[in-house]
């Protein structure tokens, strides 16, 4: 049972589908024909950078933006014309929506007061909503009197009170500091396993979209770049900014020397890389993009000025290393002066070479991966 | 240097702060000082007296005007509050601010005598032109529309008052975030109930200051009012004309003294009321923000 809107499920149909979806605000193009599918119950993450078009997709989701084109379908429902209380779906915003006139329990039960439940009816959810979060002792505050984390937590037992089938998250954690940030990453995951609602979260930062993610999308300048499972996008991404966005890749640019095969040869400042095709549509002389990993990259000393000749390898010269804690950051560059960095578990080479030392950077073959775009 | 540290300093401030509003208050503290003269205004000897409160009733003239000046301020605030609401709102969602702040605050530049005689010489040719449409058709319905009357002073009122309130009610709207708006929307409440649960109990001060406001400058208000009210009077018009014919009646000082009365009442409850409220939830607000565990 749903509270606020008509029952529209569709148990066969995916929870979310958008078809070709557009959004203009006059000449800017917010969302270029976006197409995606949403299971039900999956934890589904829209990252990107700032600007790209998530939250403009999140919010004509949740109905804020009427799009301009295209289909959005919920349970296999069209609902592009519902304004959004009447959609199933229910929303966890950045900051500053908790009504600030009202208590927590107040705020909590607001959308079971306005779907007209009874009293006792309310309290009871509102107590189990509240106990899902944490918060059981706070009911009586304001919003005010409440820490930034614990306003967030209210947010969520308000969204989740309402047993919608859909809840939407912008940028929920954004205004957290990073512990804090942390911490109600995994809150999140575990409220979703448990709850078992689709969650549809927007965020910038990838390692809150890894933390909890079954599926990530990356949309960037009003395009759906790429989805797929966390772990995929992670390790075999697809598109170059996909790589760019996702982890610390280095990102090297070249021409393909030698295209029959499985693997090709592209000359990346000089070198003779080899790479798996990946049955992608290349040709001699094309320029393409390879990526690779940061920890994926082994850096030695090289002897002397030999150059790499094995295809998994560039001779490069040493910049300097920079300490982040866990892992060390090995800066180098290559001839054509592209930055290239190698990181390592922090400790584990505790004399790095000198700055401008000729160094080898290199790879294992699978995780070096090409992109034509 | 903190001023308080210099205690000549921190009166002097007060000092002047008291001279601030002696000035502004001065003409009508002298008001009420003559309301309460048995003698009356510029008499030698002052004989305090309650005579004149007393008589103020049986003044029909002040008393008739004092009914009419009533009426027209509820009407305007009922009308022009409302209108000035949604105005903010649309301004606060509008994507261009410039134009309708320009349009909406245009009637403060234009002075009110220009304002009045202009909505005179309106209302007089648009009487004209219902009085030759009523006879095009043959009918004498619409030829007292827009003779001078309760409606044109109303009309006019509501022009020279929406600014005012249009901004007292923008200020206090200016701190309300959207986002409670659109939660509400999530959590299933139509726009209206949004606007009216979430809304409406940020931005009540403004509305009900904005109320205030419109009472006092309908009451306050002479030239557009006797421009354009036709047969009736209005207790300031009733005031300034008997000053001018004949000077004040001692009735006319304690009507005066007593309206002032309610109206520094009025608004200095208000203020003692926000300012005992503020520290009450302040308080409250320390005493339970102990430190919490996120």
């Amino acid at each position: 049972m749903t509270y606020g809107t008509t029952d529209m499920t569709d148990n066969k149909a995916p929870a979310v589908e958008v078809r070709n979806l557009a959004k203009h605000y006059g000449d800017f193009v917010a969302l270029k024909n976006v197409n995606v599918s949403i299971a039900a119950g999956e934890y589904f993450v829209l990252l990107g950078p700032s600007g790209g078009g998530k939250t403009t997709l999140l919010r004509t989701l949740g109905g804020f933006h009427k799009p301009t084109r295209g289909e959005i379908l919920l349970h296999g429902r069209n609902v592009g014309h519902l304004p959004p209380d009447k959609r199933p779906t229910t929303m966890v915003f950045q900051a500053y929506a908790l009504f600030p006139h009202m208590t927590v329990t107040q705020n909590v039960g607001y959308g079971l007061k306005v779907a007209g439940l009874s009293k006792a009816r309310i309290a009871e959810k509102v107590d189990y909503a509240l106990e899902q979060v944490g918060l059981t002792q706070f009911t009586h505050r304001k919003p005010h009197e409440l820490s930034g984390g614990q306003q967030q937590r209210v947010q969520l037992a308000r969204a989740i009170v309402l047993d919608r089938d859909i809840l939407l998250l912008d940028e929920p954690l954004a205004a957290l500091d990073a512990q804090l940030r942390k911490d109600m990453c995994l809150e999140l995951k575990h409220l979703q396993e448990k709850v078992g609602i689709t969650f549809i979260h927007v965020t910038h930062n990838q390692e809150e979209a890894m933390t909890v993610a079954d599926r990530i999308a990356l949309i960037a300048n009003g395009d759906l770049v790429e989805y797929g499972r966390a772990r995929d996008i992670y390790r075999a991404p697809q598109k170059s900014f996909t790589a760019s966005f996702v982890g610390e890749n280095n990102m090297l640019k070249g021409k393909v020397a030698q295209s029959n095969g499985a693997s090709i040869v592209v000359d990346v400042a000089g070198a003779m890389l080899q790479v798996d095709k990946r049955d992608l549509d290349v040709s001699d002389g094309q320029e393409v993009t390879l990526s690779i990993r940061s920890e994926c990259v082994s850096l030695d000393r090289a002897n002397g000025s030999a150059a790499a000749s094995d295809g998994l390898s560039m001779i490069g010269t040493y910049d300097e290393s920079v300490y982040l804690g866990l892992t060390t950051s090995h800066l180098a560059h290559l001839p054509d002066g592209t930055e290239m960095v190698s990181r390592v578990i922090a400790g584990s080479d505790d004399t790095p070479p000198e700055a401008g030392a000729p160094v080898r950077l290199s790879w294992k073959p699978s995780d070096i991966r090409l992109h034509v775009e | 240097m903190n001023d308080y540290d210099n205690i000549w300093l921190h009166r002097l401030k007060w000092a002047y702060l008291l001279l601030v509003v002696l000035t502004l208050m001065t003409p009508v503290i002298y008001v009420m000082y003559v309301s309460f003269n048995a003698n009356g205004f510029g008499a030698n000897e002052y004989v305090f007296t309650l005579e004149w409160y007393g008589l103020i009733f049986s003044d029909e003239l002040l008393i008739g005007a004092l009914g009419w000046t009533v009426i027209l301020a509820l009407v305007v605030t009922v009308v022009a509050v409302p209108m000035a609401l949604l105005s903010a709102k649309y301004y606060k969602a509008a994507d261009n601010k410039l134009f309708p702040i320009f349009l909406l605050l245009s009637p403060l530049f234009v002075p009110p005598d220009i304002l009045g005689s202009a909505l005179l010489v309106f209302f007089k040719n648009l009487n004209l032109v219902f009085i030759w449409l009523g006879d095009q058709i043959g009918t004498s319905l619409f030829d007292s529309w827009f003779r001078l009357s309760f409606l044109t002073a109303t009309i006019g009122l509501i022009i020279y008052t929406i600014p005012y309130s249009f901004v007292v009610i923008l200020i206090t709207m200016g701190r309300y975030r959207t986002e409670q708006t659109e939660a509400a929307r999530a959590c299933g409440a139509n726009g209206w109930r949004a606007f009216w649960d979430i809304e409406f109990p940020q931005i009540r001060a403004g509305v009900f200051s904005a109320c205030a406001f419109t009472v006092i400058l309908v009451f306050n208000e002479y030239t557009r009012t006797s421009l354009l009210k036709g047969g009736f009077d209005t207790f300031t018009t009733v005031l300034i004309s008997q000053m001018l014919n004949t000077g004040m009646s001692p009735q006319s000082y304690a009507m005066s003294a007593m309206v002032s009365f309610v109206a520094i009442a009025v608004i200095g409850s208000i203020i003692l009321f926000t300012m005992l409220r503020a520290e009450s939830l302040g308080r409250i607000a320390r005493a339970k923000a102990e430190p919490v565990m996120s």
